[in-house]
This record gives C-alpha cells, sequence and structure tokens, in this order.
C-alpha cells in the first residue's frame, strides 16, 4: 500500500508543479524548519554566556559544570523521563485499544465518548489540575510517580487515539475480514493485518504526547508528590529569580540527545531496509 | 462506519472489550473531573480561601459584565488570527511535505517535531533572546547599519501572534499533513488532464479534498490559543487580558474559584460548539477520523 | 479480553497506591518515614531520620548554604518547588499540612495557613540562634507572637529608572503617569498591589477597602496605560537591563539584578508611601522531622550562612550578625539598606475582606482590558 501511494507521488510530481514551484516549496519547508530551531539555537549560544539576565558578557563552560554538579536538577530530569515514558505506553495501549475497539463498535453515546476522550486537548490545564487534586485526595491516593503518571496519561491518549483512529479510518475493512475468513483468530488478525498498518500513525503519536508529558506544569504540580517533581515543575519555579542559563545549558544537551536519537533511528532503519533489499 | 457495519450483519449495539479501558479512563479522569469543574461553578467562594457548601448562581452573574464580553472577543480575536497565520504558513509545508519521497516525509516530520520536546518556556525565551531590545536581531540590524535606534519587537500584540503560531502550527500542519497523505492524487492528474491551470486544479480538486485536515487542525490550533496563557504574558508584555489569563488569574491570583470555573464552562462549551460545527461541515464525521 | 483489560487497570490502579512505601491508608503525601502523625508539635522522633524536605521557589535558596548544612549535620536536604504562593497552599491544604518539613513562603499566604490550621509552633529552645534576627522584621500580622515563622527574606517594591533617558524628577508613583514616559514603564502584574499603590497615590492605604476610593483609583490607573510597556511580576528587571523600559516597579530581588548589570540606574523611595514583604519559614502543621527542620533554620540564622543567601537570594537580610559579612556594596545598597524611618513607614499588603478584594480584582480586570 505505501510502495502503491510512493509510485503514486513519484508520478505525480511533474504534473503538480513546475520544476521552480518545486524548489521554491522545498524552500519554504526548509526555511520554516530553520524558524522552528532559531530559538532553540539562540538558547544553546546563550548557554555558554557568562552573563545571567540575557545580556551578552562573554564565553563561559561555568553553566555546564554547575549542572553537572547539580544532582537536584538531574533528579528532576529524570522524573520527568520516567513519567513521560511510562505514560505514553500506558497512553499507547489505552489509545489504540480506544481507536480499534471504537471503529469495530457502535453504540448510542459512541461521538460523545470520543469527545470526551480527546477533551484534555480542549479543557484548560489549571482547571484540570485542580480537579485531579481534589479527585485524589478524596480517593486518598498518594500523591507521587503514580498519579503524575495517571494524570499524564490522561491527557497522552488523545494523541495517540487520534492518530491511530485516522489510521483506521483510512484502511480497507476488507483485510481484516479477509483475515478472518481464511480463518484467522481475532487476535491474529490484529496482530499480522491491524497492527502493522497503525504503528507508524502509534509513533507519531507518542512523539506528540511524550512533548507534551516532558512540557507540562500545571498539570503535573498538583498531582505531584512530594520529592516528585519534573523538569517544567523546576524551570517555571524559577519565576522569583528569572530562568538561569543553567537551564539553557540542559536544554542545549537534551537537544544533543535527541539529534542523536533521529541520527541513530535513521541509521538503524537505513541498515534494516538495506537488509531488506538485500534479501 | 456504521453503515458498513450494518451490511456485515453486526447487531446495532455492539461494544469492543477493547474499548473498555478507554470507557474506564475516560470516566474516571476526564467526566468525574469535568463533574467536579460545573459543580465548583455552583458553589460560593470562600472568605479568602476556597469555597464554601453554599450553592449559588453567582459566579454566573458575573459575566453579564461587559469587561468579560470584551475579554472572549479579544480571545477570539488572537485565536482566530492564530488560526488563520498557522493555515496560511502550514498548509505549504504540509502539502509539500506530503508530496516528499516517504522518507524524507518523515525525515521533515520529526524535525518538524523534535523542538517540541525541549521545555516550551525555555524555546519562548529564545525567542526574547532573539526579539529583545537588546537582542540578537536588534544588533545584528544596528551592526548592519539597517536601524539606528533599537527596534521595539517585544510587547505587543504581533509577539503574541508569534509566540502562539510557534507553539501551534504543528498540529496544523500535522492535520493537513494527514489528509494530503490520504488525497487520491489521480483525480488532481485527472483535473490537468481535462487542462485545469494548476491553480484551478488545486481550488477545485485540492482544497475540497482536504478541506477535512484543514478544519480539523483550525480547531486543534484554535481550541488552545484561548486556553494559552504565559504567551500572552511572556511575549505580549501581559498587557492582554485573554480568555486563559483570565481563568488563571481568577485562580490563582484572585483566588476566586467558582468564577475561574464559570470561564471553563464556558469554555468548555465553545469547544463544544466548535466540534459540533466541525461535524456539520463534514457531514457527521467525527474529528478523530480526520486527524 | 475483557479479563486481560480489568487486570490492567487494576493495576493502573495499584500502581499509585504501591508507588510510596508506606500503607496505603496512610494520609496522602505522608514521606517515607512519616510515622502516621498527629500534627502539632510532635516531640523529635527517636530514631532521628537524616532528612529534611524543604517546598519553596527554585534557585532562592544558596545551594552553597545547603551543602554546608548537609556537610556539617548529615542531614540530606531535598526540595519541592512551587511557581506561586497559591499553588502551595492548594497544594498543602489538600495534603492537611503532610509531606513537606518546611515551608518558604510570603508573608500574607501563610497568615492563610496559619488560618487553616496548616503551620505548627517552633520550639525557639532550639533556635538560640534565632536572637539575632532584627526586631523590625518580628511581630508582623501575619505571626504577631513570632510563633511559627521565621523571616528569611524581606523586600520593598521600590521605583528604579534611568536617568540618562528620563528627564523628570522621579519621586514617586505618580511620575509614572508623566506624559514623557510613553510606552516606557513597567510595573506589577498584580491587582492587590496596583490598585493599593494608586491609593496610596490618592492618599489612602495600600490596605484601604473603600469602593469610592477602589473606583477613584481604577480611573486614575487608565490614564496610566498608554505608558506602560508592559505588566511583568518577575522578570521586569531583563526589561530594564535591555533599557526598553525607562521606569520599573520592581521587588527587591528585580532592583538588585538590574543595578548589578546597569550600576547607572536609579532607585527611588516613593514619596506616598511603601509596600513590604517578608518570606519566612515555617512548619507546617504535618511536618515530620521536626528536630532536622529546627537544626536548619537554627543553621541559617548564623550571620555567615544568612550573608550568603541573602547575597544568592538578592534581597535584604533579616538577621543582624549577618552585617560583619556582607560586603561593603551590599552595607551601601539603597535597595537593601533602607534608612528605618522610611522602612517603618512601608505598609504590608494584608488579607482584606471578599467585597473589597473583588472589587479590586474586577478594576484590574477593566483596567487590563482597556
Amino acid at each position: 500500500m505505501r510502495s502503491n501511494l510512493g509510485r503514486l507521488l513519484r508520478q505525480s510530481t511533474p504534473i503538480t508543479s513546475s520544476r521552480w514551484l518545486r524548489l521554491s516549496s522545498r524552500f519554504y519547508v526548509a526555511l520554516l524548519l530553520l524558524l522552528t530551531y532559531l530559538p532553540v539555537i539562540i538558547v544553546v549560544a546563550y548557554s555558554f554566556n557568562e552573563g545571567r539576565y540575557g545580556v551578552w558578557r562573554g564565553f563561559t563552560t561555568q553553566w555546564y559544570t554547575r549542572l553537572l554538579t547539580n544532582r537536584s536538577i538531574r533528579a528532576n530530569l529524570m522524573n520527568s523521563l520516567k513519567v513521560a515514558f511510562a505514560s505514553c505506553g500506558i497512553a499507547i495501549v489505552i489509545g489504540t485499544a480506544g481507536a480499534v475497539g471504537m471503529t469495530r463498535s457502535h453504540f448510542w453515546g459512541k461521538d460523545l465518548l470520543e469527545n470526551l476522550a480527546i477533551a484534555p486537548l480542549m479543557l484548560p490545564e489549571i482547571i484540570l489540575g485542580m480537579a485531579y487534586l481534589t479527585l485524589f485526595t478524596a480517593m486518598k491516593v498518594t500523591f507521587g510517580m503514580g498519579t503524575l503518571i495517571i494524570a499524564h496519561s490522561t491527557f497522552c491518549i488523545p494523541y495517540i487515539y487520534l492518530n491511530v483512529q485516522s489510521r483506521l479510518a483510512g484502511m480497507d475493512p476488507n483485510l481484516v475480514e479477509a483475515a478472518r475468513d481464511l480463518g484467522a483468530s481475532p487476535g491474529r488478525a490484529f496482530r499480522d493485518i491491524t497492527l502493522p498498518l497503525i504503528t507508524p500513525s502509534i509513533f507519531s503519536g507518542a512523539i506528540l504526547a511524550f512533548a507534551m508529558s516532558m512540557d507540562d506544569v500545571v498539570i503535573s504540580f498538583f498531582v505531584k508528590g512530594v520529592t516528585s517533581d519534573t523538569l517544567p515543575i523546576r524551570i517555571y519555579s524559577l519565576s522569583k529569580v528569572g530562568i538561569t542559563p543553567e537551564v539553557y545549558a540542559l536544554c542545549a544537551l537534551m537537544l544533543v540527545v535527541i539529534i542523536m536519537a533521529i541520527a541513530l533511528f535513521y541509521t538503524i532503519r537505513k541498515i534494516t531496509q538495506r537488509r531488506t533489499f538485500h534479501a | 462506519m456504521s453503515r458498513k457495519s450494518k451490511l456485515l450483519g453486526r447487531p446495532s449495539f455492539y461494544l469492543s472489550p477493547a474499548l473498555w479501558p478507554l470507557i474506564i479512563s475516560v470516566a474516571l479522569f476526564i467526566v468525574l473531573p469535568i463533574i467536579y469543574i460545573v459543580n465548583l461553578s455552583f458553589l460560593q467562594r470562600g472568605a479568602t480561601w476556597g469555597v464554601t457548601d453554599v450553592h449559588t448562581l453567582e459566579a454566573y452573574r458575573k459575566l453579564a459584565d461587559p469587561t468579560y464580553f470584551a475579554i472572549f472577543a479579544n480571545s477570539l480575536r488572537i485565536a482566530t488570527l492564530t488560526t488563520l497565520a498557522c493555515l496560511v504558513l502550514g498548509y505549504p509545508f504540509a502539502y509539500t511535505t506530503a508530496s516528499l519521497p516517504p522518507g524524507r516525509r518523515q525525515l521533515v516530520l520529526l524535525l518538524l517535531l523534535a523542538p517540541f520536546w525541549l521545555n516550551s518556556l525555555i524555546r519562548l525565551n529564545g525567542w526574547i533572546l532573539f526579539l529583545r531590545y537588546d537582542g540578537v536581531l536588534n544588533n545584528l540590524l544596528l551592526k548592519l547599519g539597517v536601524i539606528r535606534e533599537p527596534l521595539r519587537l517585544l510587547h505587543n500584540q504581533g509577539a503574541i501572534l508569534l509566540g502562539m503560531v510557534y507553539g501551534l502550527i504543528s498540529f496544523m500542519i500535522l492535520a493537513i499533513y494527514n489528509s494530503v497523505e490520504k488525497l487520491d492524487r489521480s483525480l488532481l492528474e485527472a483535473a490537468r488532464d481535462l487542462g485545469a491551470s494548476p491553480l484551478r486544479a488545486f481550488l477545485t480538486v485540492t482544497l475540497p479534498l482536504t478541506l477535512p485536515g484543514i478544519i480539523a487542525g483550525s480547531i486543534l490550533v484554535f481550541v488552545p490559543s484561548i486556553g494559552l496563557f504565559f504567551i500572552s504574558d511572556l511575549l505580549g508584555g501581559g498587557k492582554d487580558m485573554l480568555l486563559g489569563n483570565l481563568i488563571a488569574t481568577q485562580l490563582l491570583s484572585a483566588r476566586n474559584w467558582p468564577f475561574g470555573a464559570v470561564l471553563s464552562v464556558v469554555m468548555l462549551l465553545i469547544t463544544v460548539l466548535l466540534i459540533r460545527l466541525y461535524r456539520v461541515f463534514s457531514g457527521g464525521k467525527s474529528i478523530g477520523e480526520m486527524l | 479480553m475483557r479479563k486481560p483489560v480489568a487486570l490492567f487497570l487494576i493495576a493502573l490502579l495499584l500502581l499509585t497506591a504501591c508507588s510510596s512505601p508506606t500503607p496505603a491508608t496512610s494520609p496522602p503525601t505522608s514521606p517515607p518515614t512519616a510515622a502516621p502523625t498527629n500534627p502539632p508539635t510532635e516531640p523529635p522522633s527517636p530514631p532521628a531520620s537524616k532528612e529534611l524536605i524543604i517546598f519553596t521557589w527554585a534557585e532562592y535558596i544558596n545551594p552553597d548554604v545547603i551543602a554546608a548544612f548537609e556537610a556539617e549535620t548529615g542531614i540530606t536536604v531535598n526540595f519541592s518547588f512551587f511557581d506561586r504562593n497559591e499553588e502551595m497552599l492548594t497544594k498543602l491544604d489538600a495534603a492537611g499540612g503532610v509531606g513537606y518539613d518546611l515551608v518558604l513562603a510570603s508573608d500574607y499566604i501563610i497568615a492563610e495557613a496559619a488560618a487553616a490550621g496548616l503551620v505548627q509552633e517552633l520550639d525557639y529552645s532550639l533556635i538560640p540562634n534565632a536572637q539575632d534576627i532584627e526586631p523590625a522584621f518580628l511581630g508582623q500580622f501575619y505571626d504577631p507572637e513570632d510563633t511559627y515563622t521565621i523571616p528569611f527574606a524581606a523586600g520593598t517594591p521600590l521605583i528604579i529608572y534611568d536617568p540618562a533617558k528620563v528627564n523628570i524628577p522621579v519621586t514617586g508613583y505618580a511620575s509614572l503617569w508623566d506624559p514623557s514616559l510613553a510606552n516606557s514603564v513597567v510595573v506589577f502584574d498584580d491587582a492587590r498591589l496596583m490598585v493599593g499603590f494608586t491609593m496610596m497615590m490618592l492618599g489612602g492605604s495600600l490596605n484601604s477597602t473603600d469602593p469610592e476610593l477602589i473606583k477613584a483609583a481604577e480611573e486614575k490607573l487608565y490614564e496610566l496605560k498608554g505608558n506602560i510597556l508592559a505588566l511583568d511580576y518577575d522578570t521586569a528587571h531583563e526589561k530594564m537591563i535591555s533599557g526598553e523600559a525607562l521606569a520599573a516597579l520592581m521587588f527587591t530581588s528585580g532592583i538588585t539584578r538590574s543595578l548589578e548589570e546597569r550600576p547607572d540606574l536609579e532607585i527611588v523611595y516613593p514619596e506616598e508611601g511603601m509596600g513590604f514583604g517578608i518570606d519566612c519559614f515555617f512548619l507546617p502543621s504535618g511536618a515530620a522531622n521536626t528536630a532536622n527542620a529546627h537544626l536548619f533554620l537554627n543553621f541559617i540564622l548564623r550571620g555567615d550562612m544568612a550573608a550568603e543567601l541573602s547575597n544568592y537570594a538578592g534581597y535584604i537580610n533579616c538577621v543582624a550578625t549577618a552585617k560583619d559579612y556582607l560586603p561593603q556594596e551590599v552595607l551601601e545598597n539603597k535597595a537593601l539598606y533602607i534608612p528605618a524611618e522610611i522602612l517603618g513607614n512601608a505598609e504590608f499588603m494584608e488579607n482584606i475582606d471578599l467585597a473589597a478584594t473583588e472589587l479590586i480584582d474586577d478594576a484590574w480586570t477593566r483596567f487590563k482590558q482597556r
């Protein structure tokens, strides 16, 4: 199916645009991507700034050395990563199952359920945070990583759900029917037919969900435990003194990790692709 | 979907077991909080802190003040501008990206989303460092002799718009990208074969077919842009009161929780209305199917 | 299919319950070391715990002082951060005062916490250094008998301006209204403070509740709108440092930061009267490691430590013995050492009645919307 699409795309290119249009539109994509990175590049540059308040005072690496000796900021980062991975994992299971289940089910209130499931995208965070605080207190749940993970899962689910749902909506239902007719169990049909088709959507949903989890401060504040501060909570609570270049340095290091992850992802894919071609 | 299922002879009521985790999590962590919010909006605020158990419509009465109407109008205006800007800037991006070879496509999307793994406050601070009075851009322009006095680029609505578009454009791009990717390009070829100019082919074939993506993206940009509050504080100099700011202020500084809840209920209603509208325009499709 | 799903959900819920080693029946947010507690003034528990949990803003307490305390006592200090006083109280209220050993927050919110029964009495026999606290910072409205707070830092909102570009004499709040300052002034994004200062200007007080006066202040504020470059509670100093703002109202830490980068700036004690605020430590009612908390309080009241703390935070030092350790330029800093006769007249922002609060908040909303 994908290769078909690819062929179609290649065929369509001479028609959609003149050479000039194609080049300029690609240039535009590159330009917009560059703009996306502009503030990030500036932050990286200022992580080497001697001055604390955004005025350039000369080059230094002191913020990086300070960062390395700061154990609590590392703990905050670890908490954020743990919460993001765990809640993305839970959201993948619930969101994917929900999207698959939704296409197979029909009942009164189906739309309502769907709208409610994606409601966290639409609700003001503060009020949701306060509601969780009240809810968990009433349920006598201990605040900590567990409550953080539950709350984050709730707002991660919509990203997975929406992505998978859209892929399923575009999928030919006959594929699954055919597999079932050929004697595959529902589980087997899901594993062999549906899952491979929706995996890219799960992946792209997870990228967004992960980003949202790593960035959430308002909801996290209300559901965090005593020693489970996440990185965004720390950054936002710098309000009294302003953001320190130390945080910029951390941001720069995280960027390096992200770039490495993307590079690694592509290298692995290239290698595996070459193998399949040879096979 | 339901029509197909009926053809296949399934009963008119069928609840897939795979749906249970979603149903339970929605019931516990979305429906309960919404009930809490609605209930809170009917309570009376406490003398200095929290709320009392008395039920009242007091908080709703406050809505009659024309100031709040002006704030709604201002929020909706900025949200509309943000959505339009995201659409105009995002559509060509999404369309071009969807026409790239598959490997490239994924790379572009990954590159687009990667910065979002970094803290948004820090990224906004990057813009501040770039735009501020003694910032990178002003210094550059001064050195080049383009300007003699630094430009005041921050603390205005343009800066708010920049921040909003920067933070939300990826939702628009993803939604449009998904609809362009699904586009049957043979239709476009057919139009061109029949002698339509590229512009005409775009207007009569591509645009209508990607409309669901446009609308879905618009909702995903519009709704959060009503609620985002720190962008207007950081880039706009806090001079603009938007609905999001108002809610945050009521809950934290003014400590008027019931009124904050009322405003949240209003925001919820706006959202529901938008989703309803979407269904009307997209011929009864749910928003999820279009993303 | 049905069963695994149900099991998964149960597992999910259990995950929360088990996320802490304490039994599930314990009160929310109790730390692992806490025995199920009876709140007020619990005597130091015999198996001395080596932990101390402090709830405050990030980067406010000098990490060198924390390191020194940890080295001297062997106690590990853990931090939990908040962004606003109100968030702290919401959180502490929901937890019933349990979970944190020390909270560092602002005066008015401590009054709220005390009214809600979320604080506990200090044991002064464990804090001998408390005798060195400057009397000016004691006996305040939030704790008239000094039973549960130790002042950490004090500040006064002052006016700062750029004498090279401001051509009028700046004497008080009224100067900010001058037409020559169009689009160049930064003031607090805070209803109580701004309406309060305007009421001071009009002859009232920071805590006036007279509806007529509030109305008059609102009208007066409308005239300021054209001069406003930005409303900023926390980072006004950046706008002053960059040179975009010509005059600003700032808290002490913002003033010290501005002067650090721009020694050419001038500060003014507003002639109409000044606001005043103190951030204090208190022990929440459910604090578990009370002995460690007292040890810490005594430690930070040592002159050398107090000096390091106030240098880092950029606020007014509250400890008399710290003077010996403070550098000359700090002692000469007009923002940090304010003549007693001026400081004596400074006014706290106190909690006022609900009706007036609402009038002020609504006035501010209308001002911002204009």
